[in-house]
Order: C-alpha cells, then sequence, then structure tokens
C-alpha cells in the first residue's frame, strides 16, 4: 500500500488556487496542477471535468490517463500526473513541478516515465514554490528520519517556515511512502 | 631473396591471424590478472572510502562551567568500526547539566563499537541510557544528544533535543536533524489551521525543548537507513552554542583545507563575537575526502 501526506496552503495569497486530485486503490494516482505566475487558475468547469475523471481513474491504463488529461486541461498548465504502487512509479511531468525519491540512502530527482520501486522508498512531489528553500541534502535526511509520510512532510514545512514563515505563495506538495503490508502502521 | 619470400600466401595470413589472436590473449589474460587482484582478491580497493579528518572545538563561554561534553571514537579504529561523533549539551539552569551531559558521552562511549546498521537498536539502546538519568536525577536535569557514525561513505545519525548536525555540501550547510522544540509542534499547528508561523517565532517557549536525554522513554530521531557521502561533504556535530553564535547557513564561510583549520575558524569566530551570554560552545569537524588507498 501506498502512505500519502498532503499540503496544500495558501501562504500570503487570497486564496489557494493550486489543485491536488488523487484516487486511491492499489494503484494511487496523484494529479498535481501548478498555479503558477504566469498560468491562469483553472476554472471550475475544468476542476469538475477534471476531478470527475480521476475520481473513476481506478484500473485505466497510465497512458491513457494521461492523454486524457491533455484534452481536459488547457495547454501551458503545469502539472504532474503519477501513478504509483508497491512496485512501479509512472511520472509525466509538465512545467515547474518536481518529483524525488529518497531510494537506499540516496535522493534523486524522477524522470518521466516508468521507475521501480520497492519497500520503504519514498516520492516527495511538489510544486517549485515547495521546494524553493529545500536543499537535497535536508529533503532526504527528513525522508530517512521520519516516521510516516505526515511527520516527513511537517519536517520540510517546518525548514520553509524558518526561511518565509510560509508568508508566500501557495504551497503544495504529497508525501508518499510504500509499505509492504506487513509493515502498515496504524 | 628472404625466406619469407617463399612462404605462400595462405600461411602469412594464418601468421598473422595466429598473431592477433596472441596478442588478444595477453591482453585478456592481463586484464584478468587486474580484474583479480583489484576487485576478486581485494575488493575494498575498488571501494577506495572517504578518508576522514577530525578536529574539535571545546570552550566555556559565559557559564559558571562547562556543560557541553563531547566523544570522538578512536580513530585508529574507524575502518573496522566506523567512526562514531557525539556531542551532549547539558541544559542550563538546571541542576545537573554537566553530569548528565558527561554521563551520556560516557554511556555511548561504553557502547563502543556501536553497530552501524543496528539503527534501531542502536536509538533504543540511547533511549535507554535516557531511562537510566531519569531513574537517578529525576528530572532534576536534562541534556541533548547528537551522534552521527560514519562507515564506508555513509552516515547515519542520532538526535534528542536540539542540537545540530549540520551538513556542509557544495558550499550550502543544512542541519540534518530536525529540532525538538516547542517552534516545532508551534509550526505544525498553525500550518494545520492554515495559517503563517511568524507568530510561532516570537512565543517565549519557541525554543524550549520538547524531548531531551534524562526524559523517560523520549523520542530519538533516527535515520532508518544510512545515508550515502559525498567526496568534499563535512560533517559537523555541535552544540547549541555555536549555531546561536554564527547562523549555520554561514558555516561554509569558515571552511578550511582541513578539519583542524576549520575548526579553528569556527572557535575563533565564536570567541570574537563576545556576546555577553555566550553559550558553552562545542563543534567536531569532520572532513570527507577521497583519497586512494
Amino acid at each position: 500500500m501506498i502512505e500519502y501526506y498532503t499540503l496544500m496552503h495558501k501562504g500570503n495569497c487570497d486564496e489557494y488556487t493550486d489543485n491536488i486530485f488523487m484516487n486511491f486503490g492499489s494503484t494511487v494516482t496523484v494529479l498535481m496542477i501548478y498555479n503558477g505566475e504566469n498560468e491562469l487558475p483553472l476554472s471550475e468547469e475544468e476542476k469538475t471535468r477534471v476531478s470527475t475523471y480521476i475520481t473513476g481513474c481506478r484500473g485505466i491504463p497510465f497512458d491513457e490517463v494521461s492523454s486524457k488529461l491533455t484534452e481536459y486541461l488547457p495547454q501551458g498548465t503545469a502539472y504532474m500526473l503519477i501513478h504509483i504502487n508497491d512496485t512501479l512509479i509512472n511520472i509525466e511531468r509538465h512545467g515547474q513541478i518536481y518529483a524525488s525519491i529518497v531510494k537506499r540512502g540516496e535522493i534523486k530527482l524522477l524522470p518521466n516515465g516508468p521507475f521501480s520501486i520497492e519497500d520503504d522508498d519514498r516520492v516527495v512531489c511538489g510544486t517549485a514554490e515547495f521546494f524553493n528553500y529545500l536543499s537535497q541534502p535536508a529533503i532526504l535526511s527528513d525522508g530517512l528520519t521520519a516516521e510516516s509520510s505526515e511527520e516527513w512532510m511537517d519536517n520540510l514545512v517546518c525548514r520553509i517556515s524558518e526561511r518565509n514563515h510560509l508568508a508566500e505563495g501557495n504551497l503544495t506538495a504529497v508525501t508518499l511512502i510504500v509499505r509492504k503490508d506487513e509493515n502498515v502502521r496504524v | 631473396m628472404s625466406d619469407w619470400a617463399l612462404v605462400s600466401n595462405e600461411i602469412r595470413a594464418m601468421i598473422a591471424y595466429a598473431l592477433i589472436l596472441f596478442v588478444v590473449a595477453v591482453f585478456v589474460f592481463s586484464y584478468f590478472i587486474y580484474f583479480y587482484k583489484t576487485k576478486v582478491k581485494n575488493p575494498k580497493a575498488e571501494e577506495s572510502n572517504l578518508m576522514l579528518d577530525v578536529a574539535y572545538f571545546h570552550e566555556r563561554g559565559k557559564r559558571a562551567r562547562q556543560e557541553d561534553s563531547y566523544y570522538i571514537s578512536p580513530m585508529d579504529e574507524s575502518r573496522k568500526y566506523g567512526l562514531v561523533v557525539c556531542v551532549s549539551d547539558g541544559m542550563g539552569g538546571m541542576r545537573y547539566g554537566d553530569l548528565i551531559s558527561q554521563y551520556i558521552t560516557d554511556s555511548i562511549k561504553e557502547m563502543h563499537p556501536i553497530s552501524f546498521f543496528a539503527c534501531e537498536n542502536n536509538a533504543d539502546a540511547i533511549r535507554k541510557i535516557s531511562n537510566m538519568i531519569f531513574d537517578e536525577f529525576k528530572q532534576k536535569g536534562g541534556a541533548t544528544l547528537a551522534m552521527v557514525q560514519i562507515q564506508n561513505d555513509h552516515l547515519t545519525f542520532y538526535s534528542v533535543g536540539d542540537s545540530d548536525i549540520i551538513l556542509i555540501r557544495n558550499d550550502e550547510a543544512t542541519i540534518l536533524n530536525p529540532r525538538q522544540n516547542y517552534v516545532a509542534l508551534l509550526i505544525k499547528s498553525l500550518v494545520r489551521s492554515g495559517k503563517q508561523t511568524q507568530i510561532a517565532y516570537t512565543n517565549s517557549k519557541a525554543r524550549a525543548l520538547v524531548d531531551y536525554m534524562g526524559n523517560h522513554n523520549p523520542r530519538v530521531i533516527y535515520t532508518k537507513k544510512p545515508m550515502r557521502l559525498l567526496d568534499g561533504d563535512t560533517v559537523i556535530v555541535s552544540s547549541d552554542g555555536v549555531t546561536d553564535a554564527i547562523p549555520y547557513k554561514s558555516i561554509p564561510k569558515y571552511d578550511a583545507r582541513t578539519a583542524r583549520g576549520m575548526a579553528s575558524n569556527l572557535k575563533l569566530s565564536v570567541k570574537q563575537k563576545k556576546y555577553p551570554r555566550q553559550d558553552n560552545y562545542t563543534g567536531v569537524v569532520i572532513k570527507l575526502q577521497r583519497s586512494i588507498v
């Protein structure tokens, strides 16, 4: 199973305009949309359409979901689509959203495409605004010490807070931990 | 006319092929010998582990007594068991800070050699030390603990309280261990309410510890898996007397070619600030460099 924790913080903006849509099953689907300086936020109609599609996308192959999103999302939208299960993570990234994986004591940026994963691998996906004040060793050490995806996120947020008191733009991120069934924490 | 001219073209071609085969065979054989000697017979030579250069400073600030303690495991055994470094900072204003910090570093010393991969067991052992302090001192004092172990280019760390484990990589300093203080709890609570966090830092108790050695069953923060270190990394284990005087982001400015040089720069810098309430300051600098063994 995949343990996850999401952060959606509006910072000093009037509204929270990024988006996260998720679908949970043995494969978890995450769609993160970044509303940076140069993009217009999604309209309510677009949001509803994407949300409805992601809600019902269980079992649909990654490539199909990906091609459907190119129809549903306006051109130039910064987004990241993730399919993750116990053995594989598949990513498609457009624009200023990044994902890093903590694996065997090292941290690596995840490229587009499939990547094999194993028990206790940890993935953090977030917007450029989220990663702005986080160094790679900081993400790595917090990933290695955290007991849960929630604690990992809390520690990362503390680091961002030290630098900007969370008083800048929207912060959007999700932490994911691969847990084999026997390691699931209750 | 030489005898060579009498040899037929077919024979000449065969001799040429034989020579080529001979040269290839010699090359393959030589490579095999090299491979056997370097990778099969002596695999450690290939690893060419990072060399460790260690130096420390341990100074009393404006406090009545030195309440920091430190321990550095024997350098001559570091290849076999890894290097263990820890710093413990006795809680100021309490009666037994000096005794407790010394008790902690002495207990870590008694644990030598510490298994590098048994992180959970080591964390348990640290928790037991805290429980023994709890039984003996009845919460009339406490201390922090920041401990690193480095072996074969990898690092594990253990932390209770707010002493610092700092990694300098590519001229950028990062504090690796989350601090167990009240401000972290306030930030967590504010974020869940969707608020900004300025107010957390102005709280008078912001720096108060929420866990420490001497508490019963404290939370020991530790790396679940070893962290890869790179050539040119510097690790500093220090009490907060160092980072209160020198903001950690500016620590790379004090870098030097050797650990001794850097430790000396940091020590002099804190001393020169002449803060009237300077806390005791202790730091162990570990520089890692690739070296051909």
